[in-house]
């Protein structure tokens, strides 16, 4: 089965479903269904390291010998014992909080919403594939963050972060990217989930720090359809979620330039996307996010040797 | 330049373009908050299309302002002149207004508009209204517009001095003449139209037309207008109307023939004659002597202009303003007349009047009319007689004089007086009511030039028979073959024989004249008691021409003429062929007959010296004085309050000393005071009523309109309805070009608008 023939969850209906874990989960069961095995299944069982036990670990990792030996709990860690180490990194600026006049008829989800519910439906994957996934949500800083984990109870601390009280804060890229360049232990693959509304210059830096230590980066661009399209009527006075600027006019005679440069900024991102070899992709919050997430997997894929 | 017919609805139509931008305006306070992340590419937007966005908004409101005001601009009807002459001042219209103030147009009519609900409204009125319209519309028109404004009772030329057709008239008679019409002097011209009103005559359009061509030819545009009310009478004229009208249309004058009598529930060409008006159209004194304490017998003919029958209709009476008991007329058939007799009785000396009318109808000037009478203590009668011999009086003038005042309870008003026939030259004639000449024989040739010159002027002549009467000198001197004031030729005095065959047939046959109209008709035992034994005969080889006015009084039995009468000048000479005394008959003696005809005869020759005392509106009102008796100075005081106007006497064409008013504009009794130069007070009262053929209602049908202006264009149009306009049917109409503009602009709003606006744009996921 294609994905383009999947039958996939619109996003209104996940809206319907108020938790953040049952939406992943939704989307993950939908993905998993129309697609073949991981083609991230490890294999390594090399022994690296003995660590202590902390809550949360797989009793089946703990090394009973030693619990014998020195009734302490450890548990081994092997050489490349994951797939893959998965670091979430989902967008919690007051921009992604956008909300359309067109929910007022029919809910449906923000751009944050969207943002999160794919953050989620991708931890639970990499978790069921044995992966470590970690998180984390800013907007100037990182206001939450979890470590990656393989565990599969890891997926209710990921949801538990990804639903903390945001700030209303406008973004900063560049000291949050750099700060996880910085702190994350090993390489990676970093997942953004972000609308990249903010210091344009400040992102593309972010990025190349993060690939330059040596992370795969891929970029979920969310943007509402009211972003991308424009479509406003009548007298109205646009006032900056982020930017303390606001605007009356007739939304009918700006639209052509706005949509003009919105597109260049569409543009010079995936310029430097490219550039920075980072796995791009632009969605809207219209778009089901498990066809996002079968056409990013699909993508990754391909990569793989 | 652009004229619009309905300038009224442009300016109330014109605020409403301003709609689209009070709309924009409204909008921009009442628009919606969105709270949006990507200010910056929204700020970007806008600083880069800015005088973009503001060129197209004020483009789209722009054609959405020329839409409406196109659409405004449509509903005003709008049109093309010629433009550039009068946008430098250059070309003016000349708007002349012809308006019809005959008192026809006084009929009552029905509101056709709601502005028009009122009670008094009448086809003048309604006129003048269309008229203050007219000046109105022309104000807010642009260009250079003169008008002139005249009314038909103020343009005719009066009689004596009639103007050659297509002389203008003298620039006092017009209500307004060549008035520029500007919006600062329209109030004063609105008062000088609001202030016109009806006149009482009966003058039409005709007269006043002629005075028209001068105002309009040579103006580079020139509009005529008729305000009038169609009547047939004042358009069936002896000279085609078309006559008049032709040149000025051949001149490029626009001709409007406004209708002032139609509107309302009148909508069909010919509505009044529908409905009933009741004409007074005579009233005469028709016998009796007027002096003091005398009955006067007077008849009022009544005609109904309708097409129903009227009836019964009162008829209210007034001796000198003061109200006596009123009569009642049965019926009057429709399309006819009626006449109605009442009696009158004066107990002074002196001028009175006598005026009767009708009940209120639909013409209200008609219904009235006013009759003078100047009574005097007694009227003098003369009779003239030839004196025996013995200068004893003849018998034959003592037995008329008794006929004529018998004394004692019988008033009859009158004073005999018996002269010789010498007093035909000697004594002024003009102070006798009558003149009776019984057997008297060759006159001479003054004496006749006197009686034929009394005659003349109106003066009844009564001529008796007798053994002094001779054929020959009547024939000779006073009938002259038809031109002297005798009736007819006498052959000779003949006895009546009797009839052996009916012995007992009557002498005397009353024929049907209103002088014998009481013995007329049936047995009179008194006038078969008549014996005529003698008689003049008149010359059998005599044939009254037919349209001399020759009629028979009497005849007798073998149909010989007995009296005659033969209208001499304004007056009547009688004829009869026999004796006023016993001589030849016994009529005289101890028959009542005898009175009744003598005292009917002189009341006929007395109404012929007064039938003329009466004018008509409009007609000038002559005092003759004697010069070295009267002073010149002549005191009128006019009706209806008394209003006094002083002329001074002038010597006339005639030789005359007479003073003249020629303000007779108002129906009623009109007096004119003079001193004399001893001091003696002198008055004449006279009559002054209107013509009652204007009472007539009926009006031209359109196929008859069109016969009349055969070969005249004209535009017709309705007073009621009429929004005058100064450029109607001036300049071509730019409808049809407006509307393919507005529908252009309307166009490209739609397209502007589609441009400016957004269209979603159906698109697949990606």
């Amino acid at each position: 089965m294609t994905p383009g023939s999947k039958q996939y969850l619109p996003p209104e209906v996940l809206a319907r479903i108020g938790r953040l874990d049952l939406r992943a989960r939704a989307v993950v069961d939908g993905v998993l269904t129309g697609m073949h095995k991981s083609p991230y299944k490890g294999n390594s069982v090399e022994f690296l390291q003995h660590r202590e036990y902390t809550r949360g670990d797989d009793l089946r990792r703990v090394d009973w010998k030693v619990w014998g030996r020195q009734d302490r709990l450890y548990v081994k860690e092997f050489e490349d014992e994951t797939n893959l180490r998965l670091f979430l990194l989902v967008d919690g600026s007051a921009s992604m909080d956008y909300t359309p006049p067109r929910f007022q008829d029919a809910p449906g989800l923000t751009k944050y919403d969207y943002a999160a519910t794919l953050a989620a439906s991708l931890g639970w994957l990499g978790l069921s594939q044995g992966d470590a996934v970690g998180c984390a949500v800013f907007d100037n800083q990182v206001r939450a963050s979890l470590p990656a984990r393989t565990s599969r109870s890891h997926l209710a601390g990921l949801v538990s972060t990804l639903e903390q009280p945001r700030q209303q804060q406008p973004s900063d890229f560049l000291a949050v990217l750099r700060g996880l360049a910085e702190t994350l232990p090993r390489r990676g693959l970093v997942v953004i989930c972000s609308d990249l509304l903010g210091d344009r210059a400040g992102v593309f830096k972010g990025l190349q720090l993060l690939r330059q230590r040596g992370h795969d980066l891929a970029i979920f661009h969310v943007l509402d359809e009211d972003e991308l399209d424009f479509p406003f009527e009548g007298p109205t006075r646009f006032e900056g979620l982020e930017l303390p600027e606001e605007l009356a006019c007739n939304p009918r005679a700006l639209r052509a330039g706005y949509l003009e440069a919105i597109e260049a900024f569409l543009t010079e991102v995936r310029t430097h996307a490219a550039r920075s070899r980072c796995d791009y992709q632009l969605v809207r919050t219209s778009q089901p996010i498990d066809s996002a997430l079968v056409n990013f997997l699909a993508r990754r894929a391909r990569l793989r040797p | 330049m652009p004229t619009f017919d309905f300038t009224t609805l442009l300016w109330w139509g014109l605020p409403f373009a301003a709609a689209p931008v009070v709309i924009h305006l409204i909008n921009l306070l009442r628009h919606k908050v969105v709270r949006w992340p990507t200010m910056e590419f929204l700020l970007a937007s806008q600083r880069k299309y800015r005088t973009q966005i503001l060129l197209k908004q004020l483009l789209l409101l722009l054609l959405r302002v020329l839409a409406i005001v196109g659409l405004v601009g449509l509903l005003a009807q709008p049109r093309w002149t010629a433009g550039f002459g009068r946008l430098l001042g250059g070309q003016q219209t000349t708007h002349v207004v012809l308006l019809d103030d005959s008192f026809s147009m006084g009929e009552t009519l029905a509101a056709g508009t709601p502005d028009e609900a009122e009670e008094d409204l009448t086809a003048f009125v309604r006129g003048r209204r269309m008229v203050a319209r007219l000046l109105d519309d022309l104000a807010a028109t642009p260009g250079r517009h003169t008008i002139t404004v005249g009314r038909c009772s103020q343009l005719a030329a009066p009689l004596e001095t009639a103007t050659p057709a297509t002389e203008e008239a003298p620039s006092d008679r017009f209500d307004l003449r060549d008035e520029l019409i500007s919006p600062q002097n329209l109030p004063a011209l609105r008062r000088v139209v609001d202030g016109l009103g009806i006149s009482a005559a009966a003058t039409g359009p005709t007269d006043a037309l002629r005075s028209i061509p001068p105002l309009l030819n040579g103006q580079a545009a020139g509009v005529l207008w008729l305000v009038t009310d169609l009547r047939s009478r004042d358009w069936q004229t002896a000279e085609p109307m078309a006559d008049i009208l032709q040149p000025l249309a051949a001149a490029g004058v626009e001709i409007h023939l406004v209708d002032a009598a139609v509107g309302g529930p009148d909508t069909d060409m010919e509505p009044a004659t529908q409905q009933p008006n009741l004409t007074v159209e005579r009233i005469e004194m028709v016998g009796g002597v007027p002096a003091s304490d005398v009955l006067l017998p007077w008849q009022v003919t009544l005609r109904n202009q309708g097409t129903t029958e009227v009836g019964p209709v009162p008829l209210a009476i007034r001796e000198d303003g003061l109200e006596r008991p009123g009569i009642q007329v049965d019926a009057i058939p429709p399309g006819d007349t009626a006449t109605v007799r009442f009696e009158s009785r004066f107990p002074t000396a002196g001028g009175h009047l006598v005026e009767v009318e009708l009940p209120p109808d639909r013409l209200a000037q008609d219904n009235r009319r006013t009759a003078a009478v100047e009574v005097v203590d007694e009227a003098d009668v003369l009779i003239i007689a030839s004196t025996s011999g013995a200068g004893r009086e003849s018998p034959d003038a003592f037995y008329l004089a008794t006929a004529l005042n018998p004394g004692g309870a019988a008033a009859t008003g009158l004073r005999p007086r018996i002269e010789p026939p010498q007093a035909l030259a000697s004594l002024d004639l003009s102070q006798f009511d009558s003149i009776w000449l019984v057997d008297v024989g060759r006159l001479t040739a003054a004496q006749i030039a006197s009686l034929e010159t009394y005659a003349r002027a109106g003066g009844g002549v009564v001529f008796f028979a007798g053994p002094t009467t001779s054929a020959d000198a009547i024939n000779q001197s006073l009938f002259r073959d038809g031109d002297g004031l005798f009736p007819a030729p006498l052959a000779g005095a003949v006895d009546l024989l009797p009839d052996p065959r009916n012995p007992e047939a009557p002498d005397v046959i009353a024929e049907t004249h209103p002088v014998v109209a009481i013995l007329s008709g049936r047995r009179n035992p008194f006038l078969d008691a008549v014996r005529i034994d003698r008689y003049m005969a008149i010359d059998r080889s005599y044939t009254p021409p037919a349209d001399g006015g020759f009629r028979r009084l009497l005849s007798l039995r073998n149909r010989a003429a007995l009296a005659v009468e033969r209208p001499f000048g304004n007056g009547l000479g009688v004829a009869i062929l026999t004796t006023a005394g016993p001589l030849w008959n016994n009529w005289a003696r101890n028959n009542p007959s005898w009175v009744v005809v003598m005292l009917e005869l002189e009341g006929q020759l007395a109404r012929l010296r007064q039938q003329h005392t009466e004018l008509l509106v409009g007609q000038p009102f002559d005092v003759t004085l004697e010069p070295g008796i009267d002073q010149i100075d002549v005191d009128f005081l006019l009706p209806p309050h008394g209003a006094m106007v002083r002329q001074v006497a002038a010597a006339t064409d005639a030789g005359q000393l007479a003073a003249r008013l020629t303000e007779t504009d108002t129906p009623g009794g009109y007096t004119a005071r003079w001193q004399t130069v001893n001091g003696t007070s002198r008055e004449q009262l006279i009559a002054v009523n209107i013509n009652p053929a204007e009472g007539s209602l009926s009006r031209l049908s359109p196929a008859e309109l069109g016969d009349v202006l055969a070969g005249v264009p004209f535009t017709y149009d309705r007073a009621d309805l009429l929004q005058a306009s100064g450029d109607r049917g001036r300049g071509a109409s730019l409808l049809r070009p407006l509307l393919l503009l507005l529908l252009g602009i309307l166009l490209a709003e739609q397209l502007v608008s589609y441009v400016v606006s957004y269209h979603p744009v159906r698109r697949s996921s990606p």
